[in-house]
């Protein structure tokens, strides 16, 4: 572990009666980073930051966090991470000034250093105004914001949070974007899990690409993208798809993937846009009724789609 | 140690909840008032036990505890000469209980030797022998005060065949005891008899009852609702151990049990004249112990389930089963003798048990030993079963 390393993660495995739901997962995050794991729902994203917070304990590998072994120390780790749970992890009948003094004690603070610290936080957060309402009042975006503050009452030297974004507003969305990069801008290394594109995208300074409990792949965006190519996607929607139809376009040279979802038909591709007349007149030539047609630039869902075969939103 | 702040934030959310504040007072208040003004006349006609008294010794103490006996209101005592007469007329089951009082008993105390009381029960009359047993054993341990006293004065040398001395050295050694053994019983006897009335029953009854929903119903869930609003995953990712969670939530439902269940007694009190007994800090032991066992039993249930439906289904059915064979809604010895034996394995059985001793028999602490003992075995077994079940992943 060197000095700009953060977390160190060694071949972690986390079964459950049998079943492997993180599968000899390695990696490490730089202090100062913005990492995020990606990977659609029960890829086991989860399941690797719940055992970097402590929550659950590995089957088998080494995690390091700041020099601390968590097999050894998880009491030193919980002193220095912040968590952000997915749920909203707050009693809704207290208010937001109570759930944070409540944690903030937990996290042993008290006196005038806890009061200037909530106060600081709620300002940060937008929510100075409604600090002594009862939380079962807020919105989701603002609950969701609080949930935040209380990860970072004791100043955590890494910020874990479990999809930020879920279920959020774009105006929520947006706010919630701009704490994490300030946050950042101040030397806090972020750790976030998301099956939301656009989180991994706008936010990470690398991403790890995790599927079926296994880290496939791990990146800044822009090599990720390179590892598509020039592949494009070209999305089918129709009443319905002959297997014919499907056949034919298999046969097209340019055409590298074809998969099916319901009335969707995803192709991938080599110059999509050259290829797109051909490809409409084989669907209709072979009986599809075509509703809609899209094509995409090369983007992390083409990514996923070209390292699993599916899709990240599945 | 962060105990103290889990258990602030707890009270602090409980606290809030107007339903459940008025669920934990109001309504228990309510059903007392009605159940005791409605049912009065009935529970007062069940409560008569004929008791036979042989006394052998016709002496000062023995007849001091005759007439201990004929001051309690619910027991009719009747004198008989003849021991075999009334050991027979036991056999006939004209009485259910006869006590025999040994030609020495006076002089035994006086010299400080070890004496019997001997009780002669008719066996199918279990719950009235319990009840005069309790009596009886908590005037013999009064009354073994006084031998101790004199025993530990006889061990260093003081004569003991004076009774005019005897007596010097018994009151000599109650003004050092606290509280003075000897006089408390002859106060007792002579000034403040126990004074039963339907809310004797009733207030301990539903008061015990009401509580239950607090330290089962409610403490069961309120670790289960923490598992699934996810404030007890966050409070793990914190630098504070299972313990102090644990900890502080059994803490908070412990405080609120005891306030709600010292309360209600305290309503009972002033609103209906309820007699508390004259030992206070019996009274604060024994609703400490039940507060406590039923703690541990809401742990127990939290633990067993997976979700907040389930303990509320199952605390809900424990309440009702225990309230109705364990004695909160009619006197446990109305039931017949098996189902008192089975009422038994319930915490309410044992409250109410030692409610009587102090309410109808004002036994004080002497006369609750046995029942604060069990309460605390079933606060061992539940929490340790409870501890031993609780997982956090």
């Amino acid at each position: 572990m060197t000095d700009d390393t953060i977390v160190v993660v060694e071949d972690l495995v986390k079964r459950y009666n049998g079943f492997a739901a993180v599968d000899g997962v390695s990696f490490d995050i730089k202090r100062g980073e913005i990492f995020g794991l990606l990977g659609p729902n029960g890829a086991g994203k989860s399941t690797i930051i719940s055992i970097l917070c402590c929550l659950l304990k590995a089957t088998s590998g080494r995690v390091v966090i700041d020099g601390f072994d968590i097999g050894r120390n998880a009491n030193n780790i919980k002193k220095i991470i912040g968590v952000v749970p997915q749920e909203i992890s707050l009693y809704h009948t207290l208010t937001a000034r109570e759930n944070l003094r409540f944690y903030g004690r937990i996290y042993g603070l008290s006196g005038k250093t806890l009061k200037n610290r909530i106060e600081a936080l709620l300002e940060m957060v937008g929510l100075t105004d409604r600090a002594d309402d009862l939380l079962e009042g807020y919105s989701g975006g603002m609950k969701r914001r609080i949930n935040i503050a209380v990860a970072l009452l004791h100043n955590p030297r890494i910020l874990f949070l479990d999809e930020p974004s879920t279920g959020v507003d774009p105006q929520s969305r947006k706010r919630i974007y701009d704490t994490i990069q300030d946050l950042n801008r101040q030397g806090t290394t972020v750790l976030l899990t998301t099956h939301q594109m656009e989180d991994a995208e706008k936010l990470c300074h690398r991403i790890a690409i995790v599927d079926k409990g296994k880290l496939i792949a791990l990146d800044t965006l822009e090599r990720l993208l390179e590892l598509v190519g020039e592949s494009d996607i070209i999305q089918v929607m129709a009443k319905e798809i002959p297997p014919a139809s499907v056949e034919s376009i298999r046969q097209i040279d340019e055409v590298q993937k074809v998969s099916m979802d319901g009335g969707i038909m995803t192709i991938q591709l080599v110059r999509g846009r050259e290829s797109l007349a051909g490809i409409v007149d084989r669907l209709i030539s072979g009986g599809t009724k075509v509703e809609s047609i899209s094509i995409k630039e090369p983007d992390l869902e083409t990514l996923f789609l070209h390292l699993t075969g599916t899709k990240l939103r599945r | 140690m962060k105990l103290h702040i889990i258990a602030a934030n707890d009270m602090l959310i409980s606290m809030r909840d107007r339903n459940a504040t008025i669920f934990m007072f109001l309504l228990p208040m309510v059903l007392i008032s009605v159940a005791g003004l409605a049912l009065g006349g009935e529970f007062e006609q069940n409560i008569r036990i004929d008791v036979l008294v042989v006394n052998l010794d016709n002496r000062e103490i023995s007849e001091e505890f005759v007439e201990f006996l004929e001051e309690i209101d619910i027991l009719d005592v009747d004198m008989e000469s003849n021991e075999f007469a009334a050991r027979d007329r036991v056999k006939k089951q004209e009485y259910g209980i006869l006590i025999i009082i040994p030609r020495d008993f006076t002089e035994s105390i006086m010299k400080g030797q070890d004496c019997e009381l001997m009780i002669i029960t008719d066996p199918t009359e279990k719950d009235q022998n319990t009840v005069v047993e309790q009596i009886a054993e908590g005037y013999a341990s009064r009354v073994s005060a006084s031998v101790v006293a004199i025993k530990t004065v006889a061990a260093y040398g003081v004569p003991v065949y004076d009774e005019d001395r005897i007596s010097e050295i018994v009151e000599t050694a109650n003004q050092f005891a606290e509280p003075p053994p000897v006089q408390v019983t002859t106060e007792n006897t002579a000034t403040t008899p126990s004074k039963s009335s339907p809310f004797t029953q009733y207030v301990p009854g539903f008061a015990v009852m009401f509580v239950f929903f607090t330290t089962i119903g409610t403490g069961s869930v309120s670790l289960l609702k923490e598992q699934e609003s996810g404030t007890l995953r966050r409070l793990v990712t914190a630098p504070i151990s299972k313990a102090e969670i644990l900890g502080g939530k059994i803490t908070s439902t412990f405080f609120r049990g005891f306030v709600q269940l010292t309360i209600l007694m305290i309503f009972g009190h002033v609103a209906f004249d309820l007699y508390l007994g004259s030992d206070m800090v019996a009274l604060t032991l024994l609703i400490a112990t039940i507060v406590l066992a039923s703690t541990g039993l809401g742990l127990l249930v939290a633990v067993l389930v997976t979700t907040r439906e389930q303990a509320e289904s199952i605390s809900t059915m424990l309440i009702l089963t225990m309230s109705a064979i364990g004695g909160s809604w009619w006197p446990l010895f109305i039931e017949p003798p098996f189902m008192q034996d089975l009422a038994h394995v319930t915490i309410t059985a044992w409250a109410m048990d030692g409610f009587y001793a102090l309410l109808y028999f004002d036994l004080g602490l002497a006369g609750i030993l046995k029942e604060v003992q069990v309460l605390l075995l079933m606060t061992a077994i539940f929490f340790g079963a409870a501890i031993a079940r609780f997982r956090l992943e």
